[in-house]
């Protein structure tokens, strides 16, 4: 499957049986980022995702959903059911990616309260998710291609041995002015990620609290994003994990949208 | 609402509550109370809506079986309470198809804020269209029938009996503004469609959801949910001057197809709706017809964009209808033009979010401004503060121009 959800944050990571044809010394910053871009990981997912945001004051806010995807071979499927709070339950929300480089994602919300499917515009990503420290482009898939990468050391990182990677948007115009994340070298995932503003200040930093190995595949099951100009953070958490269980392609349609599972 | 009545309708609510009891542990319960006080800003300063909600949906499903009953309590210091069912269906699941049979909203079409296509349901214009939308939507009795195939559906809906849309009461200062030389007498002895096979409404849509563009196609005969007001007039014989007007609201029978879509363009999510409507009836003041009404045909169609820039998601529509054959009697204009603008923008993690709505009548220029604050206290417990303007004196909106109000709503989900 096509990692496009959450490669650094909730990717469904293969351990690096394919890993590395090249030798490590030979190794550019694109090499790495591809390899964790085209990593092949199951077919299907499904889980529930739990977004704590915790604000300066250490106040916090809970978000639940119920998450589902599926790869297509040239596409990937994604379906999401809010299930709290209160005011935005029965809400979903799906997403269609594409192989295509060029060709932007689909997406729909359907709204209970309107009883209404409404197509949305994909382009806002630097959006943030449901008030979370998240954009949708961090918890989506961004194109090696979008950015020029550089590798800018090798480190050890709680015992293990990682790539730091820089990481700079050819677009002049996107939200961060560059990026650094520190990948895994034998697991292919990002374990930790800087985030720098327009201004080439640091704004956020994401770290990966926990993995696992499930069904076969390395799993990040715990990170969490700070926000460390505004001091608040949202820790996210993927439970009740099943990879590769048989999900019906019915799933992501507007029927099921409409209905819940 | 007679004491007893009300004591009786508690007394089986209790009963139902109590015997739910039973299996609340399946049950899945969620709603919403709230609290809306509105003033007018006139110079009286009266509080022109003071309204206390409970709103609960109540569901429960098996594998192949659901249901869903979605109860409301208005209550007011000074008024009658409302109590209802804005929904209470059972749905059916096949493998390809699923039957839904009761009361039930329906919503058709890609506009907002605009009934096109979206014709199944009528609507609760008691407080004209300032009520949320789920509130305007009236539940309404029918078998739907939705067959899938991936990603396109063919529906088919059935209405054994007819239900109105509900108009402001007469005395309600939404109750749309009527200039006569005389004053009225209402006969509301044909207001009522009887529930016969005869008088049933079937409609069909075939809808799509695909990569490149969403689409429905749809089309109806059915009742039209708002009456028309035929008018006789008596004339004293002696003077022969007008004496009196007898208004005779009166549902007539309209046959419709239609459709809708939305796409993406790059940044922009483009919709359209459009109806072809036959059998309308128009007011008319031409002398020679006998009640002053007059049969005519016409269109219905919206072009919009949504789009977002500089994090304010902005949204507008223009629509247009138009009279086929018009002539200089009919009272509506033969184009008429209107337009809605939306503008929101979320800030403190989502939590504030500022807003602001506004239907546009262009051949009046008229409007409905409708800012708004909400501010989330809390997950799921909501503070609103808003207004609705009225701008003009005449046509949809100017005819309420000394409605403007103040509003705020506080509300609680569970």
């Amino acid at each position: 499957m096509k990692t496009k959800l959450l490669p650094l944050v909730l990717g469904l990571v293969i351990s690096s049986q394919s890993a590395l044809t090249f030798a490590q010394e030979k190794i550019t910053g694109l090499q790495i980022i591809e390899n964790v871009y085209s990593r092949p990981t199951g077919t299907d997912s499904q889980g529930d995702l739990t977004m704590s945001l915790i604000n300066a004051q250490g106040d916090q806010r809970v978000r639940e959903i119920k998450q589902f995807i599926k790869d297509f071979g040239d596409s990937e499927k994604k379906i999401m059911f809010f299930v709290s709070p209160a005011d935005v339950r029965n809400t979903s929300f799906m997403n269609w990616s594409y192989d295509e480089e060029d060709k932007d994602d689909d997406q729909w919300i359907y709204l209970p309260a309107l009883k209404k499917t409404k197509r949305i515009s994909s382009d806002s990503k630097s959006d943030y998710f449901m008030g979370s420290d998240f954009t949708y482009d961090d918890l989506g898939d961004r194109h090696p291609s979008d950015d020029t990468h550089k590798l800018l050391r090798e480190e050890t990182v709680d015992d293990e041995a990682c790539y730091v990677v820089e990481s700079i948007p050819k677009d002049e115009e996107y939200m961060y002015s560059r990026t650094v994340t520190w990948i895994l070298k034998d697991k292919w995932i990002g374990l930790k990620k800087e985030f720098y503003d327009e201004d080439g200040e640091l704004l956020k930093t994401l770290t990966v609290k926990k993995y696992e190995k499930i069904s076969g595949y390395w799993t990040i099951l715990h990170s969490e994003m700070l926000n460390v100009q505004k001091n608040h953070s949202t820790k996210m958490e993927l439970t009740n994990l099943k990879i590769d269980s048989g999900i019906s392609n019915d799933t992501f349609t507007e029927r099921i949208m409409k209905r819940g599972l | 609402m007679k004491k007893s009545y009300l004591k009786l309708v508690w007394s089986v609510w209790a009963l139902f509550l109590f015997v739910n009891s039973a299996i609340a542990q399946s049950l899945n319960w969620t709603g919403y109370v709230r609290n809306y006080v509105g003033m007018l800003s006139s110079k009286t300063n009266e509080f022109n809506i003071i309204q206390n909600t409970l709103n609960l949906n109540l569901e429960h499903s098996k594998d192949k079986v659901a249901f869903k009953v979605n109860p409301y309590i208005y209550q007011y210091p000074s008024q009658e309470m409302e109590i209802g069912l804005r929904e209470a269906y059972m749905d059916i699941y096949f493998s390809s198809m699923d039957v839904r049979i009761g009361k039930q909203q329906i919503i058709w079409g890609k506009a907002d804020g605009v009934f096109i296509t979206d014709i199944v349901s009528p609507k609760d214009l008691s407080e004209f269209l300032l009520r949320d939308f789920n509130e305007i939507r009236m539940g309404v009795t029918a078998v739907k029938a939705d067959y899938y195939l991936g990603n396109n559906t063919f529906e088919l809906v059935w209405a054994p009996a007819f239900t109105s849309t509900q108009m402001p009461d007469q005395s309600s200062i939404w109750f749309p503004k009527m200039d006569f030389p005389v004053v009225p007498v209402f006969d509301y002895s044909q207001n009522q469609i009887d529930a016969s096979l005869e008088n049933s409404e079937i409609f069909a849509k075939f809808s799509a959801l695909t990569s490149a563009v969403d689409f429905e196609i749809m089309g109806g005969a059915m009742w039209d949910d708002e009456p028309t007001t035929h008018i006789t007039k008596t004339i004293n014989p002696e003077t022969m001057q007008l004496s009196g007007l007898t208004l005779t609201p009166q549902h007539h029978q309209l046959s419709l197809a239609g459709g809708s879509f939305s796409a993406t363009l790059g940044g922009f999510v483009l919709r359209g709706e459009g109806a072809f409507y036959s059998g309308k009836y128009f007011n008319s003041d031409n002398p020679t017809l006998a009640d002053a009404t007059i049969e005519r045909n016409y269109l219905h169609y919206l072009i919009g964009a949504d789009y977002t820039l500089w994090d304010v998601k902005l949204s507008s529509q223009f629509i247009q209808q138009t009279i086929l054959d018009h002539d200089e009697y009919i009272q509506n204009d033969e184009f008429e033009n209107t337009m809605t603008i939306l503008a929101s923008k979320d800030f403190l993690r989502e939590t504030l979010r500022l807003e602001l709505f506004s239907y546009i009548g262009l051949n009046h220029s008229d409007a409905l401004i409708r800012p708004k604050v909400v501010y989330n206290l809390a997950d799921g417990f909501e503070l609103l503060l808003g207004a609705n303007i009225f701008v003009g004196s005449e046509g949809n909106f100017g005819q309420y121009d000394k409605n403007d109000m103040i509003y705020t709503k506080i509300k609680y989900s569970f």
